[in-house]
C-alpha cells in the first residue's frame, strides 16, 4: 500500500508541540521523519515539563526517551542528534538538507540565519526545498518579531483569554497548550500543498508559520464585530449566543458532566417532557428562546437538578435520542473506554522493544479517515541519537572514522549532556494536592482489555 | 508571477456551517477555484451574527462573510430532482467536494460518495461532521459545546469545584476546518501519484481530542485523570490583573527564575518556597500575591515590552479591538481590505500563514446569494438563461 507520504523525507529541527507533532502526523502518513536536536538541547517534552508523564510514573535511568507527549509526538521519526553551534555539525545539516524535501525549524527568527541556514542560504545549495519556520510572532520587522513566546502566553496575546472564562469572570487560560496544534494543522496544510506544487512546477519555498496569527484567525467573528460594530464581546462561559438553554451540568458521580444545547422550541419542549417539568413547558415566558436567554439561571437549576441523578452516557443517549445535542465530558480517561473512540480506532496502541521497559501504550491518531488508504502510528519513538549512525554513515556516506570524531568530540550524541528532569509529585498525593482529579492504580489492567 | 499554491484545483463546498465553510476558505484563500452551492434561501451560517449594524439581513452575516472569502456562490435545492441532476452535472467538473451533511444523508438522495465517483474517478471528497461517518454516535447531533465536551478539553478547562468550561466562539469548528483542509492536501498530493480519489473523514471532536496530548497519555502512562486549575493559587502561568488589564506570565525562554524575580522587583520570590515548578504549586497563593501586587498599578503596555527584553515568556490579555489594530498582525498583513456590494468597505482578518513563493492572493469577499447563478448555469453547463428563469421559478435555484 502507497502512503501518500512515502519517499518524502522530512529534517525536523523543531521542539515543544506545534511542529514535532506535524512531524509525527506525517510519520504516520509515511514520510521518513529525521527528527534532529542537538547534545545539550534535547526536546523540552522529554523532561517531564508540560504535564508530561512518564511509564508508571517512573523516569527511569534514560529519561529523555521515556516521556508522554515525547513519545506520542515522536512516533515513527528517527532520530539525530547534532551539535549545530558546531561547524562540522552544520556541514552535515546542510548535506542532509540536499538530500531531503522538507527542512522544519522553530527557532527564534534570528537562529538559523546566525548560522547562515535561513531559506536564501539553504535555497542556494537546494533549490527546491520546502522549509517552514514556525515561530510565535512571525518573521518579519513587525514589533514583536523577536518577542520569545510559547503557547501560555501568546493564549493571551492572540485573543483567546479575553473571550474565555465563566460569565462575569476575568479571561482564562485554556486547559493546554492550544495554540501549537492550529500551528501542527496549519503547516500539515502548507507542506503537503507546497509539496505538491513543487511535483507539477519543480519550486520549493518558504513557508513563515507565525502562532499569533493562527490563534488570531479562530476569533475571527469577534475581531469583525469589533471592526464593524466596535463591540469587543465578552465571556459567556459555556452559554450561546443564540441557542438556550445550553450548558455543561452535573451528572451522577464525582466530578461527571454533561453539556447539552438547545436550539428550537421543539427541542425545548422535548427536554420540559424528558425532566418532567410540565410547569416550565407550558410557562409563557420560557415559550422561544429570547424568554429562556433572559430566564437562563432558572433553567439551569431545574437541568441540574434533574441531570445530577443520572450517568453521564444515559442522559446523551436519552438527550440525542430526543434530537437534543447533548454529551459528556471525557476526561483523559474516559476516551480509553468509550465506545464511540474505540469503534473508530481514534487511540492506536504502540508497542516497544523490550529492552526500552515501556509496555504497549495507547496513543492519540489522527482526525481524519481516508476511504482507500488506510493510515496508522507506523512504530515507536526512537531513542536519542538512535539513528546517528546510520544517518550519518549510511545516507550522507561519512566514514566512520569521522563519525567516530565527531561522537568523541560530542557533537553527534546517544544521552543530552544537560537538561533538567522535572520534579514528580506521587500520584497519591497529586491527588491530594489537586493536581490530578483522579488516579487508577489498575490501569494497566483495563487498558489490556481493550 | 508563479500561480497560487492550488491553482486549478476546483472545489465545490456544500458545507452550511463553520467547520466545512472554513475548510473551502482555506483551499480558496490558497488559490483554489472554490464554488459555493448554497440551498435557495441560503447557508444556515447566514443568519449568524455577528451582523454588520446587527441588521439579522442575510448579506449582513459577519460570519458567513469571514468564513467565505474568495468563493463564488451560486444556489440549488438538493431536495429536487431537478437540483440533484444539477450538482451531477457539476462534479466531473470539480476535483474536491467538501461537505457537513449528517451522514448518510448525500447516500440517501443517491449522491453518496461512491456514486459520485463514478461521475468522476479520482473524486476528493472531505466530509467534515461532529462525530465522523462511523461509529454508534455518528447520527447524533453536535454542537460546539458537544464536540468540546467529548474531545476531553472541557474535562481540564475551568477551575476545580466549578463547572467545566467551555472556551470562546467556535474553536472546535475552527479546529475541523483546519483538518478538513490539511487532509484534503494530503489526498490531493495522494491523488497526484496513485490516480485514486479518497473520501476523506473529519471528526470534528476528535479534532479537539487530538490536542489533549497529555491529558491522554498522563492515563495511558499513569493511570492519572489531569485535573481542572485549582479554584486559588494558581495564577501564575494564567492571566493577572494589573494596572489597565491582565497580564500572563510563565517561567522559560532565555529568562531564569532569577530574571523573573529581578523583573517584578520582588527578591521573596528567589525563597526557597519558590525554588522549583512544584515548590511554586505549593506556595501558589503566596507567589500570586507577590505578583499581583508588584503589578497593581502598572500597565501591560509598558510590562510587554520589558518583558521581551529581559526574555521572558510574557503575553498580556488583548481584547478584540486591540487585535484588530495591532502592528505586529499589520506587519505580517493578515488583515485585508475587501469591497462588499452590500457592506461596502471592511476589513478582514485574511492570512493564515505566509509563503514566499506562492503567498495570498487578492481577497475577494464572499459571495451573496446566489451570486453567480448565471455564470455557473448558463457559461458553465450550458443552461438558457430562459431554462436558469423557469428553475428559479420552479425554486431549483
Amino acid at each position: 500500500m502507497t502512503l501518500p507520504l512515502d519517499g518524502i523525507r522530512v529534517v525536523d529541527s523543531t521542539y515543544v508541540f506545534a511542529l514535532p507533532y506535524c512531524g509525527g502526523l506525517m510519520a504516520d502518513l509515511g514520510a521518513e521523519v529525521i527528527k534532529l536536536e542537538g547534545p545539550g538541547r534535547p526536546d523540552i517534552s522529554r523532561t517531564g515539563g508540560l504535564a508530561a508523564t512518564f511509564p508508571e510514573a517512573d523516569p527511569g535511568e534514560d529519561w529523555w526517551n521515556r516521556s508522554s507527549t515525547y513519545n506520542l509526538m515522536h512516533r515513527g521519526k528517527r532520530s539525530l542528534v547534532l551539535d549545530m553551534t558546531d561547524e562540522r555539525g552544520r556541514d552535515l545539516f546542510r548535506q542532509l538538507a540536499c538530500v531531503s524535501d522538507v527542512v522544519m525549524e522553530n527557532f527564534t527568527p534570528r537562529v538559523m540565519r546566525g548560522w547562515g541556514l535561513d531559506y536564501p542560504n539553504l535555497r542556494k545549495i537546494k533549490p527546491d526545498i520546502i522549509m517552514v519556520s514556525n515561530t510565535g510572532y512571525g518573521h518579519g520587522d513587525g514589533p514583536y518579531s523577536s518577542y520569545p513566546a510559547q503557547a501560555t502566553t501568546q493564549e493571551a496575546t492572540h485573543g483567546h483569554c479575553w473571550i474565555t472564562g465563566y460569565p462575569g469572570g476575568p479571561p482564562s487560560k485554556a486547559g493546554a497548550s492550544f495554540v501549537d496544534f492550529l500551528s501542527t494543522w496549519s503547516a500539515m496544510f502548507a507542506i503537503t500543498a507546497a509539496l505538491r506544487y513543487r511535483n507539477r512546477t519543480g519550486q520549493g519555498q518558504w513557508i513563515d508559520l507565525a502562532m499569533y496569527q493562527s490563534g488570531a484567525m479562530l476569533t475571527s467573528e469577534y475581531l469583525m464585530d469589533a471592526i464593524a460594530n466596535g463591540r469587543v464581546g465578552g465571556r459567556i462561559g459555556n452559554r450561546h449566543p443564540y441557542r438556550a438553554p445550553q450548558g455543561c451540568y452535573p451528572a451522577l458521580g464525582d466530578d461527571q458532566w454533561i453539556t447539552l444545547s438547545v436550539g428550537s422550541d421543539e427541542q425545548w419542549s422535548a427536554l420540559c417532557r424528558l425532566m418532567g417539568r410540565d410547569d416550565l413547558a407550558r410557562d409563557p415566558a420560557l415559550a422561544n428562546v429570547s424568554g429562556r436567554r433572559d430566564n437562563h439561571d432558572r433553567i439551569d437549576e431545574a437541568i441540574g437538578a434533574w441531570t445530577c441523578g443520572f450517568d453521564k452516557h444515559e442522559l446523551m443517549h436519552t438527550l440525542q435520542g430526543e434530537g437534543i445535542p447533548a454529551g459528556p465530558v471525557l476526561t483523559g480517561r474516559d476516551v480509553h473506554f468509550d465506545p464511540h473512540y474505540r469503534s473508530r480506532g481514534f487511540l492506536e496502541r504502540v508497542t516497544y522493544p523490550a529492552e526500552r521497559n515501556m509496555g504497549t501504550r495507547p496513543f492519540i491518531g489522527r482526525p481524519y479517515k481516508f476511504s482507500r488508504t488506510p493510515v496508522s502510528i507506523r512504530g515507536p519513538s526512537p531513542t536519542f541519537g538512535q539513528h546517528n549512525q546510520p544517518l550519518l554513515e549510511g545516507l550522507l556516506g561519512l566514514d566512520h572514522e569521522s563519525y567516530r570524531q565527531l561522537a568523541q568530540d560530542v557533537v553527534v550524541a546517544t544521552a543530552p549532556t544537560s537538561g533538567n528532569l522535572e520534579v514528580r509529585v506521587p500520584a497519591e498525593e497529586a491527588v491530594k494536592r489537586g493536581l490530578m482529579a483522579a488516579w487508577d492504580p489498575d490501569y494497566r489492567e483495563r487498558l489490556e482489555d481493550l | 508571477m508563479p500561480g497560487g499554491l492550488l491553482e486549478g484545483v476546483k472545489v465545490l463546498d456544500l458545507s452550511e456551517d463553520i467547520a466545512g465553510a472554513f475548510c473551502s476558505r482555506l483551499l480558496a484563500d490558497y488559490g483554489a477555484d472554490v464554488l459555493k452551492l448554497e440551498p435557495p434561501e441560503g447557508a444556515a451560517l447566514r443568519g449568524m451574527g455577528p451582523f454588520f449594524g446587527d441588521d439579522t439581513h442575510p448579506e449582513k452575516s459577519l460570519f458567513f462573510l469571514v468564513m467565505n472569502l474568495n468563493k463564488k456562490g451560486a444556489t440549488v435545492n438538493l431536495e429536487t430532482e431537478k437540483g440533484r441532476d444539477i450538482l451531477k452535472a457539476l462534479v466531473p467538473q470539480v476535483d474536491v467536494i467538501v461537505e457537513s451533511y449528517r451522514p448518510g444523508y448525500l447516500e440517501s438522495i443517491g449522491l453518496g460518495y461512491e456514486a459520485l465517483e463514478r461521475l468522476n474517478p479520482g473524486l476528493v471528497m472531505t466530509s467534515i461532521t461532529p462525530f465522523g461517518q462511523t461509529g454508534p454516535y455518528s447520527l447524533y447531533q453536535g454542537e460546539e459545546i458537544v464536540n468540546y465536551a467529548m474531545g476531553m478539553i472541557m474535562s481540564i478547562s475551568g477551575l476545580q469545584g466549578r463547572e467545566p468550561l467551555k472556551h470562546g466562539g467556535f474553536q472546535a469548528q475552527y479546529e475541523g476546518g483546519l483538518n478538513g483542509a490539511a487532509a484534503t492536501s494530503i489526498a490531493l498530493f495522494a491523488l497526484e501519484r496513485t490516480g485514486l480519489g479518497e473520501h476523506v473523514d473529519v471528526s470534528v471532536t476528535e479534532c479537539v481530542a487530538s490536542t489533549m496530548m497529555a491529558t491522554q497519555t498522563m492515563y495511558a502512562f499513569t493511570g492519572g485523570t489531569q485535573a481542572r486549575r485549582r479554584a486559588s493559587g494558581s495564577n501564575f502561568g494564567n492571566p493577572m490583573p494589573c494596572g489597565d488589564g491582565w497580564i500572563i506570565v510563565q517561567p522559560g525562554g532565555g529568562a531564569s527564575w532569577e530574571d523573573i524575580a529581578g523583573f517584578f522587583g520582588a527578591p521573596e520570590m528567589l525563597e526557597s518556597r519558590f525554588s522549583d515548578q512544584a515548590q511554586r504549586a505549593l506556595h501558589g497563593e503566596e507567589l500570586d500575591e507577590i505578583v499581583i501586587g508588584a503589578i497593581k498599578d502598572q500597565s501591560k503596555w509598558d510590562l510587554f515590552p520589558k518583558a521581551a527584553q529581559a526574555r521572558m515568556l510574557f503575553g498580556v490579555v488583548q481584547d478584540p479591538s486591540e487585535l484588530a489594530r495591532c502592528p505586529q498582525l499589520e506587519s505580517r498583513e493578515f488583515f485585508r481590505e475587501i469591497e462588499h456590494p452590500v457592506i461596502g468597505q471592511i476589513k478582514v482578518p485574511a492570512v493564515l500563514f505566509n509563503m514566499s513563493l506562492t503567498p495570498y492572493g487578492e481577497c475577494r469577499p464572499a459571495p451573496t446569494l446566489g451570486q453567480h447563478n448565471l455564470e455557473i448555469y448558463v457559461d458553465g453547463l450550458g443552461y438558457t438563461e430562459e431554462e436558469v428563469s423557469r428553475l428559479r421559478e420552479q425554486k431549483v435555484i
